[in-house]
């Protein structure tokens, strides 16, 4: 099993292939993967007013995603808590539900043939941002000593390495929104490439700080009622937190130990816009969708949901569906589409894998969860985005997509497994 | 003073889109005198920290709308703020 198989680029032979058997998330909706996917077939919205200490200048962010319930205290002693922002707390109890799920053990090899791939986008802002006011506000002549192993975008990557003894390949990934599928795309690659046969890999992020909120708010990207993906009402992203963490494995390894199976991972695709820093161009999107399919060997028409990357801003919307339609053809109008920020906000880094929970479980449990707080159709979005009501249907293939500011894409392709 | 506002804020979109203020008129768009999306975040960000004011996130619509919406949204802002400082400057008085 130590023995690299297959080739170094495309799915390699049938016992690379990688599958995923273990899935853990900390969101708006609360602690555990199962909360989230409730909340998403419902239509459960998790923004609430948001939560935070009012600063002299009124805020203009009015509403928020964020894991209000999550206390780290449960979770860690204080000697291990000193050490983790709320960026890797999060990502260390998603990574435990994973692995717990999977039922995979570390012992022996294993350990050395796991590698750990963590997307982040700012990584320990909440530290960052605590250090900082104690050096301007308070003009404190010294920081926390643990400010800079607290705030490194690799802390969670390293700390679940630590805490699980996972002794392979090991470092974050950074690309903004699409960070997490990012990280998956990077342990997939080491899976077929026999640089690992077991992986870690998902998203987190935390950025609830006032710097932070009042750089969204100069954006004047962020809504102030609510996310409404794709429809005519919408006016921006609503921010969320949380992480979302999977152990992924070769076909191989997970048929070798006896695992359940919840889904492959059948192929990524990435791009760059290479255009604007911030407004997407549509053509990265079309061609990192087209990517994936490729890379699966999937048609056009063999997928039937597309988990959207549907941010709810004005300028997102019409371009990703403009997108969808330019890969998919004819088949656009035959496709499920549902953006589920609505229910767990625009979690940055951590995205695109608590959406991958929606794509798993579309697989698994034939339902696709609907794009929730939808008022009237848009015009320039003209798919079908399941509006509020979820929908039983059977579907056998699903991408997943994420676009982040910087113009970089990238999107999983997921199948049901079978032999 | 609204033709004084008029003039800081083309000169502010001047100096961002590399312009002549006197090429801007009220029914100029932002998108006609060749200011990408993030420039104009850029302009909103200036003008406000310029006449210390705050601008409401969705209207008008900087990307597509005239800078005379842009004009009368800051001349709003500016008198929602000297109304704000009369009222408390009342209060002060009165206290």
């Amino acid at each position: 099993m130590n023995q690299p198989a297959g080739s170094t680029r495309g799915p390699g032979p049938a016992e690379r292939r990688v599958v995923i058997t273990g899935r853990g998330a900390v969101s708006a909706l609360g602690t555990g993967q199962r909360a989230l996917w409730q909340a998403m077939v419902e239509g459960r919205s998790g923004i609430r007013p948001l939560h935070m200490e009012q600063p002299a200048q009124p805020l203009r962010m009015k509403v928020a995603a964020q894991a209000l319930h999550f206390d780290a205290s449960v979770y860690f002693v204080s000697r291990i808590l000193t050490m983790l922002d709320r960026v890797s707390q999060m990502a260390l109890v998603a990574a435990r539900e994973a692995v717990a799920e999977s039922g995979v053990d570390f012992s022996g090899d294993t350990a050395l043939r796991t590698c750990t791939v963590i997307g982040t986008g700012v990584g320990g802002e909440m530290s960052r941002d605590e250090q900082t006011r104690r050096v301007y506000q308070d003009q404190a002549p010294r920081v926390h000593p643990l400010s800079i192993v607290r705030l490194m975008p690799n802390a969670p990557a390293s700390q679940i390495s630590m805490e699980m003894g996972l002794m392979g390949p090991a470092f974050g990934v950074t690309s903004a929104c699409a960070s997490s599928n990012h990280a998956i795309a990077q342990a997939v690659a080491m899976l077929r490439s026999g640089l690992a046969d077991v992986a870690i890999a998902g998203g987190t992020e935390s950025c609830f700080s006032l710097p932070a909120i009042r750089a969204w708010e100069a954006m004047r990207v962020v809504a102030d009622d609510t996310c409404r993906p794709f429809c005519r009402q919408r006016t921006g992203m609503v921010l969320g937190e949380g992480a979302g963490i999977f152990v992924l494995e070769t076909l191989q390894h997970a048929q070798a130990r006896g695992a359940t199976i919840l889904a492959e991972i059948a192929g990524v695709g990435m791009s760059a816009d290479a255009g604007d820093i911030v407004s997407p161009t549509g053509d990265g999107a079309a061609r990192a969708m087209q990517a994936a399919l490729d890379d699966a060997g999937l048609r056009a028409d063999e997928v039937g949901y597309i988990n959207a990357h549907g941010t709810a801003t004005p300028a997102n919307d019409p371009v990703e569906s403009q997108a969808i339609r330019q890969v998919f053809q004819h088949h656009a109008d035959r496709l499920a589409v549902s953006s589920t920020k609505g229910v767990h906000g625009h979690a940055l880094g951590a995205a695109g894998a608590l959406e991958l929970v929606a794509a798993i479980g579309a697989l698994r449990e034939e339902v696709i969860p609907p794009t929730c707080n939808f008022i009237d159709a848009d015009p320039a979005c003209d798919l079908d985005y399941v509006p509020n009501t979820a929908r039983q249907q059977r579907v056998d293939a699903v991408l997943s997509n994420s676009f982040a500011f910087g113009g970089l894409n990238a999107v999983l392709a997921l199948r049901r497994f079978a032999h | 003073m609204n033709a004084s506002v008029q003039q800081q804020i083309f000169q502010i979109i001047a100096e961002h889109g590399k312009i002549e203020a006197s090429t801007i008129t009220p029914d100029s768009t932002l998108t006609d005198l060749g200011i990408a999306s993030l420039e104009a975040i850029e302009i909103i960000f200036d003008i406000e920290e310029h006449f210390d004011i705050t601008l409401p996130d969705n209207n008008p619509d900087f990307d597509t709308g005239s800078t005379q919406g842009l004009i009368d949204a800051v001349q709003d802002a500016i008198a929602l703020k000297a109304a704000a400082e009369t009222e408390a400057e009342a209060e002060r008085r009165s206290s």
